[in-house]
């Protein structure tokens, strides 16, 4: 809201400068600026329009002779409206308008002195219509700039939070200022007469509507409003219309109090203030027809809804240049039914914004007379009658506010007598008792002050948060826990970047067409009012994410990757933290010396082995050594060059290059891989447990213990042992059986795999033997070495040993 | 010529040869020649016994002198070409020491999460234990036990995302307090890292973001606790002259509420385009907790009372690093994320 400082001046003695002003109320807790109304611009006069003649060769514009008091001016305009008497503000040669400085120009020979100029040109309004015309009185031959207060005047801008409706007027604003600065507010009260002669015809048939009242005013007249008036609603960022529509925004903005007129003489019978019927339409002052539901409240006549209340009028009952009697209305609405309707209809006006927020019921007939004593100042006409309904007069709450109270949640003593002065500088009566004050809560401040601790705030922000000294409160151990979650993750995350992936951070919602193109079901949860449809869908793991950074990336020609993630996957009942690995070409490149002398440049690249081995040290290093690898079916990975991770018969995650065909309909590199470790189980449901099986955080909360095993008194016998096994044979397999075969073998080591002919593979084996208690007999190591290979030629069909 | 002239001269040739012998070899050859078995010194030596007992005594005694004056020229001499040939084979070895090197190097943070990770050890080394909660969250958490009804102006603040399930995703980590609440009994000091999301997007607001959310309650929490505490964090972020100013403000789920600003970290409070000229940086939201919320999760707020805070990560981010659009945070294009290889 923005409001000139000298409409703020009307209600308070205030000699503070604006700026002073705005930075208090920022400390106090209303968001405000101060700055100059426009910008000074020398050169502008203010001119009478002597004579107005079409331009003989130019169609379209019109030649005028105007007069500041002491020169003529010839003056060539496009705009029609102007006319013989009016004044008009003249930009003279050498003016310097916020885009253009004026130099004189011929329109067909014919010279211009100087340019008419509208609110637009000079920098206030955003689009004008045309030019800016003064009242016909307004003298001659002064400075225009100065007479709009161009550069000089001040405006506050403020921005309320949502609890302080309070503040959404000039006078609300003004009564906050004067607490700050301990300023008694001033108020001159309307002085009007309204006959009893046609009293409204008002009926209330909704319980939504508070107050209603009308007020008839007969045998106006539809003018401009005066100069003074339509600065005001320029400077606080309005556009003026007419004397009647003006004087309603001038007292909303002022009291707070939205007001509307209605043409009388288009009402047909009495007014009905009702709930709207499901379907009824309504054409409003927008021009826009809007359909209504049983929820919304609407201002009818007997045949049809001529307002939708509290938020628009309609156009069949709208104030025009032939209106010559009006029914003025002000009313309190149901904050809750406003916002509803309001929302539903996609509609905020000035009038929507206040009744949502609150509006001071009992100061209705005041601002009303206001607004009657207004339109009675710039027409003739005569307020002939009135009627007020108010079935449920305010009864202010009282509300008590204990000195310990103050103490216990701010942690400083103010005492009783202190918050009295405090509360009543906000104009909130309040009495000492034993115990604190109590107050008695004006209609104003109904919907923020409803308990003791909403006092404590109202005490605290005044006094100034800045000047309580912090404290440091003793933290108390009672039930302390370490949070171990938070530490896993944050050692995953610096375990891969030791590892030379770097960290992303991916939105956690994705498309459709991802999941298409990988050959997956998109997950079900949706996001129903989403930005974006590439951003509609709750990702159900990471690979979707990181495959689409990739792509990115390529796209930024970065071909190498090694990324990471941590972060959610999303299902019907619980969320996810996953690691999500991708990688792809080189991880390190650089050079290699030979013999000394020679360097030459050499990488690693990723492969599917190398993935494992970064991922399988992630796991040791959570103190799990027991990993099982076995064939998935994941649709997006090559169907021989990928693997679900098994620990303890839980699945725990997967690894896997991307399939050819998808990488070329994704438009990666064929050599990507990617790999997904579960992490946590995040359940939503309070009482579910959230150490579930299948995840790694729960593995290593479940660990054993390492236990110290004695080291080994007699020395180890070494063997090599090369098997010929089938070619398909998985290795892992034969290592596991190998380990087991015998009491006596203490390590076993793969040192080569190569293929040979007739479908078969050569597998190398160094193998040490020890014996706890004893040193071990070359003829005893043969002897279980015959035994070994005899074992495993009963499991491993065609195993044979190579000599 | 006497013997004791031969001596002589054989070790003046000795040395002439010993400053001849370029390498160990050679080197090996003049002590054969001389001091060998059947070398030139053994061979005078032999004919020592054709002289008279006194003579004897004095040429012997020369030839041992002798002797030893070979020997230990001979063992310079060796150490001299062993050491060449060291010289020689480490200058062989020699190597470009200014080649790049061959090793992994370390991976880049993300810096957004690299903040959320300092803010949150602050906290955690003060005693406040972390918690967590999902990121589809129950409106009745977000929102309702939150002091935020239905149709309050409030709920605008904050434009949800609702899902197709009925739930939404969580606009604050307000939440994880109701959800601590009600899993445990004060006093609690806890934050909550985490995602959550808003309809919005623009160069300040992304639709998913990072926040951490504080809340502590006992029997005294005091807003002047709330002030201290809030005090060593942002002091341990930005240094311990950070101006730092309480502006009164409104949350639904405290009361009273404050925003917190700190001295504009970029023009030091002159005023600048990021202050937008005010020469402060709003930081973060806080308060003390509302006593609906504490009616909610069946606390006595007569008995206790507590405080909350709650901060955006990216903001901070962008503050520290100077970014001015907060997109380019989840574009994980890596000629941005890689400019963050050294943070923690």
């Amino acid at each position: 809201m923005k409001v000139p400082y000298s409409w703020i001046k009307e209600f308070l003695d205030i000699e503070i400068p604006a700026d002073k002003v705005a930075e208090k109320l920022n400390t106090t807790g209303i968001e405000a600026v101060s700055y100059k109304f426009g910008q000074y611009i020398p050169g502008l006069t203010t001119v009478k329009v002597l004579s107005v003649k079409k331009h003989p060769e130019k169609e379209r514009l019109l030649i005028t002779k105007v007069t500041d008091g002491k020169k003529e001016y010839q003056v060539i305009t496009a705009d029609q409206n102007i006319k013989e008497g009016q004044v008009v503000i003249l930009a003279k040669t050498g003016a310097k308008l916020p885009n253009r400085e004026i130099k004189p120009v011929t329109f067909g020979n014919i010279q211009s002195q100087g340019m008419f100029v509208s609110l637009q040109e000079l920098g206030i309004e955003e689009s004008s219509e045309g030019i800016f015309v003064l009242d016909e009185d307004t003298p001659i031959g002064i400075d225009a700039s100065k007479l709009l207060g161009l550069g000089e005047e001040d405006i506050i801008e403020i921005e309320i939070t949502p609890n302080r409706a309070d503040v959404l007027s000039v006078k609300g604003l003004a009564r906050e200022i004067g607490a700050i600065f301990d300023i008694k507010r001033k108020e001159k009260y309307p002085i009007v007469s309204i006959m009893q002669e046609i009293i409204p015809q008002i009926q209330l048939k909704t319980e939504k509507t508070y107050r209603y009242r009308g007020v008839i005013i007969k045998n106006i007249e539809v003018t401009q409003s005066p100069l003074n008036i339509r600065l005001r609603l320029i400077k606080a960022g309005q556009k003026p219309i007419n004397n009647i529509v003006d004087a309603t925004n001038y007292i909303l903005l002022q009291e707070g109090q939205p007001l509307h007129a209605f043409d009388l003489d288009k009402i047909q019978g009495q007014i009905i203030v009702r709930q709207a019927k499901d379907g009824e339409t309504i054409t409003t002052l927008d021009r826009e027809e809007r359909k209504l539901k049983k929820t919304d409240i609407v201002i009818a006549d007997e045949e049809k809804p001529i307002a939708i209340a509290g938020i628009i009028g309609g156009e069949n009952t709208k104030v025009d240049q032939n209106t010559k009697n009006i029914l003025l209305e002000a009313a309190v609405f149901d904050s809750i039914s406003i916002r509803k309707t309001a929302k539903r209809l996609a509609v905020s006006t000035e009038s929507s914004y206040r009744f949502e927020r609150g509006v001071d019921i009992e100061n209705l007939p005041n601002a009303q007379d206001k607004a009657v004593e207004l339109i009675l100042k710039t027409t003739q006409g005569k307020a002939v009658g009135e009627k007020d309904i108010y079935p449920k007069p305010y009864t202010p709450k009282l509300i008590h506010l204990r000195e310990k109270t103050v103490l216990k949640v701010l942690g400083e003593v103010i005492l009783k007598e202190e918050s009295k002065e405090i509360l009543e500088r906000l104009e909130i009566p309040t009495e000492i008792t034993d115990e604190g004050t109590v107050s008695t809560i004006p209609a104003f401040r109904k919907f923020d002050l409803e308990r003791e601790i909403d006092l404590v705030e109202e005490v605290g922000r005044l006094k100034g948060f800045d000047n309580f000294a912090p404290s440091y409160p003793k933290l108390s151990l009672e039930g302390f826990k370490k949070s171990e979650e938070f530490k896993f993750e944050v050692q995953a995350r610096d375990f891969l970047r030791a590892n030379g992936l770097t960290e992303v951070v991916n939105y956690t919602f994705v498309g459709e067409q991802i999941y298409k193109t990988l050959g997956i079901e998109p997950p079900k949860i949706r996001i129903v009012n989403y930005l974006l449809k590439s951003q509609s869908i709750m990702r159900d793991n990471l690979a979707v994410s990181l495959i689409q950074t990739f792509q990115e990336n390529i796209k930024y020609q970065n071909k190498d990757i090694s990324i990471f993630e941590i972060s959610s996957a999303f299902f019907p009942k619980h969320e996810e933290i996953r690691i999500g690995i991708l990688v792809h070409g080189n991880i390190i490149k650089g050079y290699k010396y030979t013999q000394g002398e020679n360097q030459f440049s050499t990488s690693v690249t990723w492969d599917f082995l190398k993935l494992k081995g970064l991922i399988e040290s992630y796991i040791h290093s959570l103190g799990i050594f027991d990993i099982l690898y076995k064939k998935t079916n994941i649709p997006y990975l090559h169907p021989f060059h990928s693997a679900q991770i098994d620990i303890q018969n839980q699945n725990i995650g997967y690894i896997g290059k991307i399939h050819p065909e998808k990488a070329q309909k994704l438009e990666i590199p064929e050599n990507t891989y990617v790999a997904e470790l579960k992490l946590r189980y995040i359940p939503r449901d309070l009482k579910e447990e959230p150490l579930k099986k299948g995840y790694l955080y729960t593995l290593y909360k479940q660990k054993d213990t390492v236990i110290f095993k004695e080291l080994p008194k007699y020395p180890s016998v070494k063997r090599d042992l090369a098997f010929l096994v089938d070619e398909n044979l998985e290795l892992d397999k034969l290592i596991k059986a190998l380990k087991e075969s015998s009491k006596l073998i203490d390590k076993v080591e793969l040192f080569d795999v190569y293929f040979v002919e007739n479908g078969k593979k050569s597998i190398a084996f160094s193998v040490e033997f020890r014996a706890s208690d004893r040193s071990l007999s070359d003829e005893e190591v043969n002897q279980e070495v015959e035994n070994i290979i005899k074992q495993l030629q009963k499991s491993f069909k065609g195993l044979t040993l190579r000599v | 010529m006497g013997l004791k002239e031969e001596l002589l001269t054989l070790k003046e040739e000795i040395t002439k040869n010993l400053e001849k012998a370029s390498n160990i070899q050679t080197l090996e050859e003049v002590r054969t020649q001389f001091l060998g078995k059947k070398g030139r010194l053994k061979h005078i030596l032999k004919t020592l016994g054709k002289l008279s007992p006194e003579e004897r005594k004095e040429i012997g005694k020369l030839a041992n002198s002798i002797k030893e004056y070979i020997e230990q020229q001979i063992k310079e001499k060796e150490n001299i070409l062993k050491n060449l040939l060291l010289q020689e084979k480490l200058q062989k070895e020699k190597v470009d020491i200014t080649l790049p090197s061959f090793w992994l190097d370390i991976g880049a943070s993300h810096p957004v999460i690299s903040t959320l990770v300092e803010i949150s050890e602050i906290f955690l080394s003060m005693g406040f234990s972390i918690e967590e909660g999902p990121e589809i969250e129950f409106e009745e958490y977000n929102f309702d036990m939150l002091n935020i009804p239905k149709d309050h102006p409030a709920r605008d603040m904050q434009d949800t995302f609702f899902l197709n399930n009925g739930m939404l995703l969580r606009t604050h980590t307000s939440p994880v307090q109701i959800r601590t609440m009600l899993k445990r009994n004060p006093p609690i000091a806890m934050i909550a890292p985490g995602r959550v999301y808003r309809k919005d997007a623009d160069p300040t607001h992304s639709p998913m973001f990072h926040q951490i959310e504080g809340l502590m309650i006992d029997k005294d929490i005091t807003f002047k606790d709330l002030k201290g505490i809030l005090k060593i964090f942002l002091e341990n972020v930005f240094g311990k002259d950070i101006p730092i100013r309480f502006r009164p403000s409104y949350f639904p789920f405290t009361e009273p509420s404050a925003e917190v600003d700190i001295g504009c970290t970029v023009c030091k409070g002159k005023g600048c385009r990021v202050c937008k000229g005010t020469g402060w940086l709003e930081i973060l939201g806080c308060g003390m907790v509302d006593p609906n919320v504490f009616k909610a999760v069946d606390i006595d707020p007569e008995e206790y009372t507590g405080f909350a805070f709650g901060l955006g990560i990216e903001r901070i981010t962008m503050l520290k690093y100077q970014i001015g659009d907060i997109r380019i945070l989840f574009e994980n294009n890596m000629n941005f994320n890689n400019q963050f290889k050294g943070l923690r």
